[in-house]
């Protein structure tokens, strides 16, 4: 019921900006998607692959705002199931019938799709973007770029600022290293059991493997040593991991596991004092806590843990971006139509409708933030807000026809050596040896 | 449901009062006879093969051919021969994945075929209570299996889990890191399965019980045979085209083994519960790599096919 | 657990003894302690999805785990009404699974027959065919088949879930074998007597057969309610998803939302347990022997 209002309020919100938007920013997408191709004023339908539209709103807001700008085309949305959207979005691409437009709501999958020849060359729409437009690079192929960017997540370190004062340690300023990480999250559990706190923990590491590996890649590794499967960089974050589970900083991958613990039920109900999570989470804790299912408490984001303190100005982190690309077997009539649709998508009206249903728009500006951060729940401290927008993100991997094969090697080699069933150092090396019986690297 | 109606208003009439004639008219215009029995034969057969064979069979042989080829499901697939074949015997994974189906299929099989005929012979019986033991006995089976993940999960949860708590009351120190360790997740695997599966497959043992006619027990009563006597001389050998088929679908479902153990460990600790179906799926919906997926679709389908002719010749013989 | 049953019925021919009735009333009662210990350790899990039902969310997965409901939170039952399509899901797999189970229970009953209790050459390899489909993971072709489907114009609609499931091999299968166990006496004295091959199986054979049609029903529907890579591969529209789908979209939306996915879940398993239930009689009464008496 709150959620619904929640969100018809961000609605209403939203296409308020929009139409306020409109005069200023709206005219400049217009005129972009005019230059792309000729302007038609024959009525177009378009279909666009879509997820979790009963509660999720931001497939509907941005093609109902599209629609009131662009009046004589109609985007109706496809649904797909969220986790299954791959498999179904194959076979439909497979069968012939996929809509005009799809979401690559998995990064790692584009080359599957473009090598596949299952998507259009949209550069006549990036390039009125530019190549500074996050993301663009990840979909750009020999020079042409197959899908538009709309959203870009990244990763934070939460933070619940109450246990950090029960506990008297000062809170992330924003220089941390992973070891600062380490140390504070021993200190935390030590002090917050002191206090009285016995299950409360000092970190929470969530049991998907991107949620360290990620890290690593982004951080201590390269395009060309992820390919090439020499994966030694990834030993350290291994160790400091197991490192913090002995000390009881974290909790046990092995309790993570069997206890299906969630990172939503581990921080928003005090379970964990601090969580690297992604952007995505703050719409989930915001909504959490107006249903009750979270507490109610003073949080905070910070940058993620760097390596060394060269990258403290820009933290290099890692985080999605989520692009739409066109159906490469779309009607060539429509393709004029779907192209505009791309080109609203990454617009500023667009990303500030993002912003309001507390998405992180790929689109960056003040006015994007300040949205973001308008929403009540949210911080108020100015660390978080510079914390939000300043960042360097990498998707999860670096992108290529063998990513999947290699990231699924990395899957198995996280799950062996977070519960103890092999040293970090053992596991690592067995994964680059399978890695190479497999034919890769 | 209907069908069960029409068991109740057709009484089974006719058999009795017949007594059979002495020698069958002679075949004679052997081929004639012959073509009508086939045509016959056809008729029953065809209304289930008209389905069977466009929806089913049609892709399966799509299938065997694709396991020749490079195929990443968009447009059309590259013959490339044996070249899949050749990769499977390099991949190390593969291998891996092939050892933990059967090794899985090798304690599942026995012990679900023990649980499931155990359970049908205790509650095939009339007492009170009965109906309601067996509905819990299929309780698991239509339990919703994510439910079923997280439950055993917790159940086998290392240090907080119910099942080592007990075990260290009866004084185990050191008990099984279960679906944390990578000796003992296969293991925990096989008690989820088993647990599961046991009333479906008992379900099929029941109506088999049911067959047995009441008189063939009164008869071996009357001779004097003793309870463990009739089991043998009278129970398995009538339930054994039962037996048959649930030893088959049995094999052929382990050796598939794929949801209960995506969402229990999703092959983890490592690969140390990964399994064919699940490296298949992976291969050809993670990787997108459709021709080496049906490749070892194939392997997949030789193994069962092979197991299950040498159970149809085991039968065969054991019916001579 | 062999001798268990076969201990029971037997009583002496001479009259009965005491100590032999006390004998008897013991082993019921260490019977129905068993089978209670045995049910309660079966029903956990069902149990935990019911107690997870009555929570909140985040007290779902928690470490120790909680096994009681503190305070029991009713609204979940409410709340997924108005959240999901619930009842439309319960309609359309209801209607789904009885026509799958109509139609499976036909054409597998009637081509077991064919394979049971008809010679023509090359059954033994039809049949062998069937069982061998079986023995392919779906998943390997599913995509071919999902093309094939989409040519014939069935995708996306609920004749795809009827087309998939209503021919399937294991009925033809579990029928064939339950026919072989019917005498080859009965069908030849049938013969004599002039009855079509089809009459035969109409009038002797089907009636004969009733705990196997009671169980491939039984199991039939339960396969096809529970079915979800099925839907979740060919059902895109709303309007026509399963129970199953269903609840998979709930957990997709509601990710977090554990509570309510356990409800659903809850919801979803009742109908089969009452079908259950119900179908019972239909295994206890001994349908089987009625042919051979007389």
């Amino acid at each position: 019921m709150k959620r619904s209002l929640i969100t018809r309020s961000a609605v209403l919100a939203a296409a308020t900006l929009a139409l306020t938007g409109c005069s200023t920013g709206g005219s400049d997408t217009t005129a972009g998607a005019s230059a792309v191709c000729e302007d038609s004023t024959e009525p177009v339908t378009l279909s666009l692959a879509a997820w979790g539209l009963s509660t999720s709103t931001d497939f509907q807001t941005l093609t109902d705002s599209f629609h009131l700008e662009n009046p004589n085309i109609t985007v109706e949305l496809a649904e797909y199931d969220a986790t299954d959207y791959d498999t179904q979005l194959t076979a439909d691409l497979a069968a012939g019938s996929a809509p005009d437009l799809y979401p690559i709501k998995t990064i790692t999958t584009f080359p599957t799709y473009q090598e596949g020849g299952q998507l259009l060359d949209v550069s006549e729409v990036t390039d009125v973007l530019g190549a500074d437009y996050p993301g663009i690079e990840y979909y750009t192929t020999d020079g042409a770029a197959y899908a538009v960017p709309y959203r870009q997540d990244a990763w934070y370190l939460y933070y619940n600022k109450e246990l950090f004062d029960l506990a008297g340690v000062s809170y992330p300023d924003g220089t941390w290293t992973w070891d600062e990480y380490d140390d504070v999250a021993v200190e935390l559990t030590e002090n917050l059991e002191a206090a009285g706190q016995q299950n409360v923990k000092g970190t929470y590491l969530h049991s998907w493997a991107t949620a360290l590996q990620s890290f690593a890649t982004a951080q201590a590794g390269s395009d060309e040593a992820y390919f090439a499967a020499d994966w030694d960089y990834m030993v350290p974050f291994y160790e400091r991991a197991i490192a913090l589970q002995d000390a009881g900083a974290q909790e046990n991958y092995g309790v993570v596991t069997t206890n299906s613990l969630t990172y939503q039920g581990q921080f928003g109900t005090q379970k964990t004092a601090m969580m690297p999570m992604g952007s995505w989470y703050i719409a989930a804790l915001l909504s959490q806590r107006e249903s009750g299912d979270a507490d109610v408490f003073e949080w905070g984001i910070a940058p993620a843990p760097q390596v060394d303190d060269t990258t403290l100005d820009h933290p290099v982190t890692q985080g999605n971006p989520t692009a739409i690309g066109i159906n490469a077997a779309i009607d060539d009539a429509k393709a004029c139509a779907a192209k505009d649709f791309l080109t609203y998508v990454s617009s500023e009206p667009a990303a500030v409708e993002l912003a309001g249903i507390g998405l992180r728009p790929s689109y960056t500006a003040d006015v994007v933030t300040d949205t973001v951060f308008s929403q009540e729940g949210m911080p108020t401290d100015p660390e978080s807000r510079v914390a939000f927008s300043t960042l360097e993100a990498h998707p999860d991997a670096p992108l290529g026809s063998d990513t999947p094969a290699l990231q699924n090697i990395l899957k198995d080699a996280h799950s062996a050596i977070l519960s103890g069933a092999v040293s970090p150092e053992d596991g690592i090396a067995q994964a680059m040896e399978r890695a190479r019986s497999e034919g890769l690297g | 449901m209907a069908t069960l109606d029409v068991t109740a208003s057709a009484p089974a009439p006719v058999p009795a009062t017949v007594t059979p004639k002495a020698p069958r008219r002679e075949r004679a215009p052997g081929s004639r006879l012959r073509r009508r029995n086939t045509l016959i034969g056809w008729t029953f057969i065809l209304p289930n093969f008209i389905g069977f064979a466009t929806l089913t069979l049609v892709p399966v042989v799509i299938l065997l051919y694709l396991g020749f080829t490079s195929w990443n499901a968009f447009g059309a697939a590259t013959f490339t021969g044996t070249d899949n074949f050749e990769r499977l015997v390099r991949d190390t994974t593969f291998h891996t994945a092939l050892k933990n189906t059967i090794y899985f299929a090798v304690m599942h099989i026995p012990l679900t075929l023990g649980a499931s005929l155990g359970l049908a012979l205790l509650l095939n019986r009339k007492m009170r209570g009965m109906a309601f033991f067996r509905t819990v006995a299929f309780f698991p089976y239509i339990t919703s299996i994510v439910a079923i993940a997280v439950v055993w999960n917790m159940l086998f949860s290392p240090e907080a889990g119910v099942i080592n708590q007990m075990l260290m009351a009866i004084g185990i120190d050191d008990p099984p890191g279960w679906t944390t360790s990578t000796t003992w997740a296969m293991p925990a695997i096989v008690i989820v399965a088993t647990w599961r599966d046991m009333g479906y497959y008992m379900l099929l043992f029941l109506a088999g019980l049911q067959a047995i006619p009441s008189e063939l027990y009164e008869a071996a009563r009357v001779d004097g045979a003793s309870a463990v006597q009739r089991f043998r001389n009278v129970t398995l050998p009538s339930l054994r085209p039962t037996t048959f088929f649930v030893t088959v679908m049995l094999t052929i479902a382990s050796f598939k083994i794929f949801d209960l153990i995506l969402v229990m460990t999703n092959g983890g600790p490592g690969t140390s519960t990964l399994v064919l179906s699940q490296y298949i799926y992976r291969k050809g919906f993670v990787e997108n790599d459709f021709g080496y997926a049906s490749a070892i679709a194939v392997v997949l389908f030789v193994i069962c096919l092979g197991v299950t002719v040498l159970q149809f010749l085991a039968n065969k013989r054991r019916d001579a | 657990m062999a001798s268990l049953t076969l201990d029971r019925p037997a009583p002496p021919p001479a009259q009965r003894r005491d100590p032999r009735r006390t004998r008897r009333l013991l082993s019921a009662a260490l019977l129905y302690t068993v089978l209670v210990v045995a049910a309660a350790a079966i029903m956990l899990p069902f149990f935990w999805m019911v107690v997870s039902s009555l929570k909140n969310n985040n007290q779902i997965f928690t470490v120790p785990v909680q096994w009681l409901p503190d305070p029991a939170v009713w609204q979940n039952y409410l709340d997924i009404w108005d959240k999901s399509e619930m009842s439309r899901w319960l309609r359309t797999t209801l209607l789904l699974s009885i026509t799958v189970t109509l139609l499976q229970l036909f054409t597998g009953s009637f081509a077991a027959y064919g394979f049971a209790k008809m010679r023509f050459p090359g059954r033994d390899v039809l049949f062998l065919a069937y069982i061998g489909t079986i023995a392919v993971p779906w998943q390997a072709y599913m995509i071919p088949q999902f093309i094939l489907m989409t040519r014939l114009g069935l995708s996306n609609t609920l004749w795809a879930m009827v087309a998939l499931q209503a021919f399937g091999a294991f009925g033809v299968f579990l029928m064939k074998q339950f026919y072989e166990s019917i005498p080859e006496e009965l069908s030849e004295a049938a013969r004599i007597d002039g009855l079509s091959e089809y009459a035969i199986w109409w009038r002797i054979v089907l009636p004969l057969s009733g705990p196997a049609l009671a169980t491939l029903a039984l199991l039939t529907f339960v396969n096809t309610w529970n079915d979800y890579l099925g839907p979740l591969i060919y059902l895109r529209n709303p309007d026509i998803w399963t129970i199953q789908i269903g609840l998979r979209s709930l957990v997709s939306q509601y990710n977090a939302e554990y509570a309510l996915i356990m409800t659903g879940s809850v919801l979803s398993v009742l109908p089969i347990a009452i079908i259950f239930l119900l179908g019972q009689r239909y295994f206890v009464q001994g349908i089987a022997t009625s042919g051979l008496k007389g």
